[in-house]
């Protein structure tokens, strides 16, 4: 199995006629864990598909290294890197059956543990659950069972690194939920490098061993799901992953564990800030925003909310703050909610 | 049918009436001693010929039986037909201005103004050898008149064409003159040729240039473009084209034509001879030695041969042209006399007038045409 | 073998895949170099040079003459006096004069149309004005023709539909004199149509006379008309139709959905037709001559006489200029083309509908509309093509064969230096063949390589349109100078390239723009993940190429490969030029040497052609149809 690190990579692209480039990747450090499910998350044009099609040798890096095990990779072509590749359109050969096409990386690479091809392709398609679908037309196969052929096709030569590129994006809810829970049995069963390319914050904290916060072309956090949803680093992490609450404000007073911040003209406890700044960003969960809690009062006008089963999501204003609660019932059009100061998580400035 | 193939010019002095710039030279040649005629004649080997297409793949040519007579006459030697390249002679100065040897002996073929293309654009009297004519003895059979008039003598004729109206009696009355094609009768009724494309239009051109002077001729193509010809790109298309469907009563053609339409069967009323102010335009070809020629005394031999009467009458018949030497020393069908016909006189325009100026007249008289 | 030369010959053939489109791309290069760059460049040279000197002034001359450059001839030569030619077009514009008139559009027929008459004043619009307004209107008149014949091809199933679309691109082998005369045959006076008229009662009309200019763009649509056809059809039929599918059950009327869905996934074949028909008929040379006369000359018809007259170097500035507007012309459409990204995925065209299914359909107003179209193509295309063959038949006593034992004749008893009519056939077949297996793989690389590269593919995409977008005879010209009469070397060597080798390559350079026009469109909508997925899986860039890319755009290859096929038939000047022994006379050749002052054995030959083309279209269609989705 595979151990992936990406070191100062860096991705020019010329821009129109003139001289002038735009970075899609900036300085871009990064080590994937053998057999870890690593996820790349963050908004469209972040860098995150970019850094996958790095990885798999589509792209040169301009600067900088990608190696897998130690090996660089620089002047690899995709062909010799042994990665498999799914990709958001699928990309399954139209003009070849579902057998064919999982069998067509076997043309190139042995089956592994001495099958036949035709042996790894049912194993493969047992695997996804397409057991008998082999003679089919890629056409003829719904959605989900063409992302499964893609996975399976992916999977046959048994590669080093497995690449996912957005490849739920396409399907229902209902359907990327059984198929993201069948992705992640797979991916234990087979213990294989995995890393996962996803827009959707919930799919990345819900699949993930790890995953990197990705935002104009550089990584923001890279940490497990809990710490990237406690404890994010950067404001944009924190607004990014949702259900946070994010303040700016200045420090008023300094009082032994605890500061004293003016927030918009209202004066808010938080736990004492460790250097000596001014301005200060912080962020409290959604959670932990109640209406039965006395200190840190905000009365906040509720613009909508959703029902969420044993809990109701609402949105509002407070100060012209974006603000997002839990509560366990509906709320009023006003609502006054507090917050425990050792809620409270600082922000990187 | 080669596109430059039927232009030429015989001397006939005094039919020119150009404003006095057209003069005939008479022989001031002294260089035409030419090549000295050895002790002893070298008719071994292969002599290269190169000609037109339609010497050698048109239908029943002369082209074959000539190589197998003249063969038959000198069994050591074997005659080689070279197709003419399409360039035609622009090759072959285009070669030599390359300083490349040109492997060819004879270039059977040539036009007055393929001679002027040569000195203009090679030193004068180039690409050919001074003919020693005492060493082709037939030359003297030549009709007067036909003898190309160029000064450097290296070119001599082996037939001759006339350039002349065909015209659909039924259809039209037949013109006596020039100026008869501008009148009404014949608005929107004659097909010429572009004289930049093809050797009967440019033969037309320089018919009309004999006739009016280099001074009046664009005045007078102003009224015939009035009146509605139309000069079409060459004369396959005009004849067996725009003619042959009925298109226009009217075409610059061959005075030839009558024994090709009796012999496809057509109705000769649409196969008249028109002979304009009583003339036709003469395009003699003619044949000639590279400088660079390896068989020089076969080439000679074959000159001469090509003038003999066998030779004269077969080239005559099977290509359809008139025969370049006096009736005497030749004898045609009596069928090819009753349908090729000779103009009562005929007109050219000499080298001498064709140098340095044939360019000008065509390109002035193509773009009064093409203007848009 | 041993096993050390299993893994060595395992190694080269690794070596020789991983590097296959390099290669081909190498030689692909190596062979534009020596058979088209340098040709042209040797001619181009001279518009550029005086005595040796560089100068401009040839293009000067050209650029400020109103015969080539009319009313622009002035902007030209005085380009900063904006004040006067803003004057003289107010003058222009305060000239025009709009008046409603009666005319009768239909000779000898009294049926009066109301005619917005737009008188506008005289504009002198130069050689090269008049040239592209003929362009103009022949690249319009093409496409309404072509794009009829490509939907019925496309949309409805009847009886010989495959063997129609083959031989879509006949007319394209026709050497120009037979079309001149196969149009005369028609159209005369004394032709076909008005034979048949006659026997209603109608004409005779004089059609060639009464508009020469009508003609002759209509003699350019029975050329381009087809090439329009034959590219929408391979289009129409890589459609994606769920994507109609998909618009229909979004609402879309059936109109709307083709607007909206199938109009854009056409409209690259159908431009690409257009920018061709527009460059062939801006180059066009024998046709307007021979079906117009002088008034209708183009700018190739000087170059052909200045080249005659060996004035090199205006043959050349013109030649150049030419070429400047159609790589323009060409760049503009493929920065278009590149900006149409819709990926197809993969090619599922709607099901074909019967044509004829009943007789109450046959009489519904599209089916009606169908067949009158027919009609129109039936006088405009095969009726040339049909005179000519049975001019071949006849002469003026009525029927004879005298013109086929001519050629029977000549193929039993001709000698060695006559041209003889079955070697010209196996040498047009050979050369065909060739170029196809040539030209297929250069157009393709061409294509692979410039596919989604943004705007540096595009101006190598420009360049690789240069066999189309250089005049002919200039092209012509530079073999000849560059090629037969060689280039002299250092230490007494000469570069010379002759042959039926030369021929063949000659052939190829001027066939591939056809494949790379026919299979880039189709290239650049497939989905890069196809590809990519297959490199990821282990295959090279020429075996993702191989396996995935070129199944998918079949279609475009074998319309491509027939257009080869038939350029290389058709090809005339650049045969000749090169083949200087003699031997390597193709069909076009014998047909143009055959021709005399009697036209039946040339029209014979041309006959033969058109049967051995025909056959080999067919083949071709049959043959590569089965790799075909």
């Amino acid at each position: 199995m595979t151990e992936l690190r990406l070191e100062g990579v860096s991705k020019r692209y010329r821009a129109g006629t003139d001289e002038t480039t735009t970075a899609a990747l900036t300085d871009v450090d990064l080590t994937v864990r053998d057999g870890e499910f690593f996820t790349l998350v963050g908004p469209s044009g972040c860098g995150k598909t970019t850094t996958l099609r790095t990885i798999a040798g589509f792209e040169e890096p301009t600067d900088g290294t990608v190696s897998f095990d130690d090996e660089p990779m620089a002047g690899v072509p995709p062909e010799d890197r042994d990665v498999g590749v799914v990709f958001q359109s699928y990309g399954l050969f139209p003009h070849l059956s579902v057998a064919e096409n999982v069998g067509y990386g076997l043309r190139f690479r042995d089956p592994p543990g001495g099958v036949s091809v035709d042996e790894r392709v049912a194993e493969l398609l047992e695997l996804v659950d397409l057991e008998g679908m082999g003679d089919r037309a890629p056409d003829q196969l719904s959605g989900g069972q063409q992302q499964r052929v893609a996975l399976a096709r992916a999977l046959a030569p048994a590669p080093d690194l497995l690449l996912l590129d957005e490849p739920m994006s396409a399907l229902d809810a209902r359907l990327r939920e059984s198929l993201r829970r069948q992705l992640t049995r797979i991916q234990s069963r087979l213990d294989i490098t995995t890393i996962y390319v996803t827009h959707d914050q919930e799919e990345a904290l819900a699949i993930s061993d790890r995953l990197a916060v990705m935002n104009d072309g550089r990584i923001e956090q890279v940490a497990s799901p809990q710490t990237i949803y406690r404890e994010p680093e950067t404001r944009f992490v924190a607004e990014f992953v949702g259900d946070n609450n994010v303040f700016e404000g200045t420090v008023v007073a300094r009082d032994g564990d605890r500061c004293s911040v003016d927030v918009g003209g209202k004066t808010i406890a938080i736990p004492a800030v460790s250097n000596g700044a001014e301005r200060v960003h912080f962020c409290v969960r959604a959670a932990a925003l109640s209406p039965a809690v006395e200190q840190n009062q905000l009365s906040v006008s509720v613009e909508t909310s959703e029902f969420r089963g044993e809990t109701v999501r609402a949105y509002g204003r407070w100060n012209g703050v974006p603000i997002v609660l839990q509560l366990e019932e509906s709320p009023a059009d006003e609502i006054t909610v507090g917050f425990e100061p050792s809620s409270v998580h600082v922000l990187e400035p | 049918m080669r596109r430059r193939t039927f232009v030429g010019a015989i001397g006939s002095g005094a039919a020119l009436g150009l404003a006095g710039c057209l003069t005939q030279d008479g022989d001031e040649s002294d260089d035409s001693n030419g090549d000295p005629e050895p002790e002893e004649l070298d008719l071994e080997g292969t002599l290269e010929v190169v000609t037109y297409e339609s010497m050698i793949d048109g239908d029943n040519p002369a082209g074959p039986w000539l190589k197998e007579a003249f063969e038959e006459e000198y069994p050591d030697a074997e005659l080689e037909w070279v197709q003419l390249p399409d360039q035609g002679i622009g090759h072959y100065i285009n070669q030599a201005q390359g300083g490349q040897e040109i492997d060819a002996d004879v270039y059977f073929g040539l036009n007055i103004d393929d001679l002027v293309s040569v000195d203009d654009n090679l030193e004068e009297g180039g690409l050919f050898r001074g003919l020693n004519a005492d060493r082709i003895e037939r030359s003297s059979r030549i009709r007067d008149g036909l003898d190309m008039g160029d000064p450097h003598d290296r070119v001599l004729a082996y037939d001759t064409g006339y350039i002349s109206l065909v015209f659909d009696e039924t259809e039209v009355d037949e013109p006596e003159t020039f100026e008869d094609l501008t009148e009404a009768a014949y608005e929107d009724a004659l097909i010429a040729q572009n004289a930049q494309t093809s050797d009967p239009g440019q033969a037309f051109l320089l018919w009309t240039i004999d006739a009016f002077g280099e001074d009046g001729y664009l005045d007078y193509w102003r009224d015939l473009r009035e009146n509605g010809v139309r000069a079409i790109e060459d004369w396959s298309e005009s004849y067996y084209g725009a003619y042959m469907n009925e298109e226009r009563p009217m075409v610059v053609s061959y005075s030839t034509d009558q024994v090709f339409a009796s012999a496809e069967g057509n109705d000769l009323s649409r196969h008249q001879i028109g002979f304009l102010n009583d003339q036709g335009y003469a395009n003699p070809e003619g044949m000639a030695i590279f400088e660079d020629a390896d068989s020089v005394d076969l080439a000679y031999e074959f000159l001469d041969f090509v003038l003999s009467n066998d030779a004269q009458a077969e080239i005559a018949e099977r290509n359809v042209q008139f025969p370049a030497v006096e009736d005497e020393y030749v004898d045609l069908d009596d069928e090819f006399d009753q349908y090729a016909h000779v103009p009562p006189e005929a007109v050219t325009v000499g080298y001498d007038d064709l140098r340095g100026n044939l360019d000008e007249w065509v390109d002035d008289w193509a773009r009064e045409f093409a203007s848009q | 073998m041993s096993a050390t030369g299993r893994v060595a010959a395992g190694r080269v053939r690794a070596w020789l895949e991983r590097h296959a489109i390099g290669l081909t791309a190498l030689v692909t290069a190596g062979i534009l170099v020596v058979m088209l760059y340098l040709p042209v460049g040797v001619v181009f040279v001279e518009a550029v040079l005086e005595d040796g000197t560089p100068t401009l002034g040839h293009f000067a001359d050209v650029l400020t003459d109103p015969f080539y450059f009319g009313i622009l001839a002035d902007v030209f030569a005085e380009p900063l006096a904006i004040g006067t030619h803003l004057g003289s077009l107010a003058g222009w514009l305060a000239a025009i004069s709009i008046s409603l008139t009666l005319e009768y559009p239909l000779p000898g027929v009294d049926l009066p149309v109301p005619w917005l008459a737009v008188d506008t004043p005289g504009v002198r619009k130069g050689l090269f004005g008049f040239t592209a307004y003929q362009a103009a209107l022949s690249t319009v008149a093409s496409v309404v023709l072509g794009l009829p014949a490509a939907y019925v091809l496309a949309n409805y199933e009847f009886y010989g539909r495959r063997t129609l679309r083959s031989l879509t691109i006949l007319p394209f082998v026709m050497p120009g004199i037979l079309v001149a005369v196969g149009f005369y045959a028609m159209f005369g006076r004394a032709g076909t149509l008005n034979g048949l008229l006659g026997t209603v009662g109608l004409g005779p009309y004089a059609f060639i006379e009464t508009s020469p200019l009508a003609i002759v763009i209509l003699a350019h649509a029975f050329y381009n008309a087809p090439l329009v056809a034959r590219l929408t059809v391979a289009a129409w039929e890589s459609v994606d139709a769920r994507t109609v599918e998909t618009a229909r059950s979004l609402g879309a009327s059936e109109r709307r959905a083709f607007r909206d869905v199938v109009v854009p996934q056409l409209a690259p074949a159908v431009l690409t037709g257009a920018l061709l028909t527009f460059i062939f008929t801006f180059m066009t040379f024998p046709i307007v001559l021979a079906l117009g006369g002088l008034q209708l000359a183009t700018v190739e018809v000087w170059i052909y006489d200045r080249i005659q007259r060996l004035d090199y170097a205006e043959a050349a500035t013109l030649a150049i200029l030419e070429t400047i507007l159609s790589l323009g012309l060409t760049y503009a459409y493929l920065r278009y083309e590149s900006a149409q990204t819709g990926f197809a995925r993969a090619p599922s065209p709607p099901p074909k509908e019967r044509l004829v299914p009943d007789l109450r359909t046959a009489l519904s107003p599209r089916r009606l509309a169908i067949f009158g179209y027919g009609l129109v193509a039936l006088v405009l295309f095969v009726g040339p093509m049909a005179s000519l063959v049975v001019g071949g038949f006849t002469d003026g006593s009525g029927l004879t064969l005298r013109n086929y034992s001519f050629l029977l004749e000549r193929q039993l008893e001709g000698a060695s230096f006559q041209t003889l009519p079955l070697p010209a056939i196996r040498n047009s077949l050979l050369f065909g063949v060739a170029t196809l297996l040539i030209a297929v793989p250069m157009g393709v690389v061409i294509s692979v390589l410039t596919a989604r590269t943004g705007r540096s593919g595009t101006i190598v995409d420009t360049l690789a349109m240069l066999p189309l977008a250089v005049s002919g005879i200039v092209f012509g010209i530079g073999l000849l100078q560059g090629l037969v009469f060689g280039i002299p070397l250092p230490g007494g060597w000469r570069f010379q390239v002759t042959g039926a080798v030369a021929i063949v390559v000659a052939h190829a350079v001027a066939a591939y723009p056809f494949v790379t026009r026919n299979v880039s469109p189709l290239l650049t909508n497939l989905d890069p993940a196809m590809t990519e997925s297959a490199r990821a899986l282990g295959a090279s860039r020429f075996r993702a190429l191989f396996d995935v890319e070129l199944p998918l755009v079949a279609n475009g290859i074998v319309a491509g490969a027939a257009f080869a096929f038939a350029i290389s038939i058709g090809e005339f000047s650049s045969t000749v030029i090169l083949a200087s022994g003699g031997e390597s006379y193709t069909m076009p050749v014998a047909v143009e040497r055959y021709l005399g002052r009697r036209s039946g054995p040339a029209i014979a030959m041309g006959t033969l052609l058109l049967a051995v083309t025909a056959a080999s279209f067919v083949v071709i269609d049959r043959v590569g149809g089965r790799y075909e989705l």
